[in-house]
């Protein structure tokens, strides 16, 4: 395929998944960092839908032999450490990789200081790449899928794991309404509104 | 419903996902984000130190190759598509989210700037070393059922809920 029909498509696709997380508000800071103290459930809710919904799409296109599923190489003692460190600078940035440019497109200035050290971040990895890749970090296994592990094909498995995280969804949704954790200003920013317990108790906000 | 300010987290969540479709048959490859920033970083450095370029994860990923460049103008495109759904809605966003006063502590541009460059810096950091972010282990690597990818998410949590409870104030 020509590189200007990919950058085409991934515009396209760009343009639909930003719209997406503008308006399940996921991008916000208050929704991701809310997410991480359990004070809202908004993030989790659009990532295990968007999951179902993959495992759904990829058990079809699978299943009837129209694509082949590409799986990262299951690197664990790299998959652990950089999942920390990547899953701490989430919640300090307030975003994740994708996230940081849906909250630029919005107007948070705060998002320019995470892309510009986002990417002095995959610079300063890529210098310590060759050398980490000689330690025992990149050892591991090759590319294993749960469904190959229990005997199962993907398909089936995919959408048992489907099937799983449809029925989880509708017991956070009876817990935890989602209209329930927009916010006043729909930025998962629930003191605002008086929807949290702490709000009537709490005069001053902290210093 | 494009002038909405908020879509049930379900429906932006299939939206997201059938994504994997034109992801999977017209390009080949998984939905993922933290890869390009690889590929523009790399880029970038190149023009003041060329020899980043014999490092071969480097030049693999500033190569014109049409998924390289695809995951650029993916998350180029998110930017777009924000700012068309937030000027749609008519929704106005603060130069800072009103959140990090109370989970920083302080009203200071400055010191939150300075936490989000150095989010973004591990960030990405991390990313790399683990080989994917939240798109591409979380969403397309457990939709996969890759055991790596869902260790991976697993660890992104425990960091990402240690972190926010241990450094972070309480929102």
């Amino acid at each position: 395929m020509s590189i200007f029909v990919a950058i085409l498509v991934g515009v396209a696709m760009g343009i639909v998944f930003g719209f997406a997380l503008e308006k399940s508000r996921v991008f916000e800071p208050g929704m991701i960092v809310g997410q991480m103290q359990m004070k809202n459930f908004i993030m989790l809710k659009v990532f295990l839908t968007a999951v179902a919904t993959g495992a759904v799409v990829l058990a079809v296109l699978n299943g009837f032999g129209y694509v082949k599923l590409a799986p990262k190489p299951a690197l664990y003692a790299a998959d652990i450490i950089g999942g920390l460190i990547l899953g701490a600078g989430i919640t300090l940035a307030g975003a994740c990789p994708g996230t940081t440019l849906a909250q630029i497109g919005t107007g948070y200035r705060d998002a320019l200081f995470t892309l510009i050290g986002g990417l002095l971040g995959a610079v300063a990895y890529t210098y310590a790449q060759p050398m980490l890749s000689k330690t025992f970090l990149a050892q591991g296994g090759g590319k294993i899928i749960f469904s190959d592990l229990i005997g199962l094909p993907y398909w089936m498995a995919a959408l048992v794991l489907a099937a799983v995280l449809v029925a989880a969804l509708f017991a956070l949704e009876a817990w935890r309404p989602w209209r329930g954790e927009m916010g006043r200003d729909v930025d998962g920013d629930l003191e605002s509104t008086g929807n949290s317990p702490r709000a009537t108790a709490r005069v001053q906000p902290a210093e | 419903m494009l002038t909405q300010k908020a879509w049930s987290p379900y429906l932006a969540g299939v939206v997201i996902g059938l994504l994997q479709i034109p992801a999977f048959l017209i390009i080949e490859t998984a939905l993922g984000a933290s890869s390009s920033y690889v590929t523009v970083g790399a880029l970038f450095t190149s023009w003041v130190d060329p020899s980043i370029l014999t490092i071969k994860y480097a030049s693999s990923h500033v190569a014109t190759t049409a998924k390289n460049w695809w995951q650029v103008a993916l998350v180029v495109g998110v930017a777009i598509g924000a700012f068309l759904s937030m000027k749609l809605s008519g929704a106005k966003r603060a130069a800072v989210s009103p959140v990090w006063t109370r989970a920083l502590g302080t009203a200071s541009p400055a010191k939150r700037y300075a936490v989000a460059f150095f989010g973004g810096f591990i960030m990405l950091f991390g990313a790399r070393l683990a080989d994917g972010c939240t798109s591409g282990h979380g969403l397309s690597g457990m939709a996969q059922l890759s055991v790596g990818s869902t260790v991976a998410v697993a660890a992104m949590f425990t960091g990402a809920i240690a972190t926010a409870f241990l450094l972070l104030r309480r929102l």
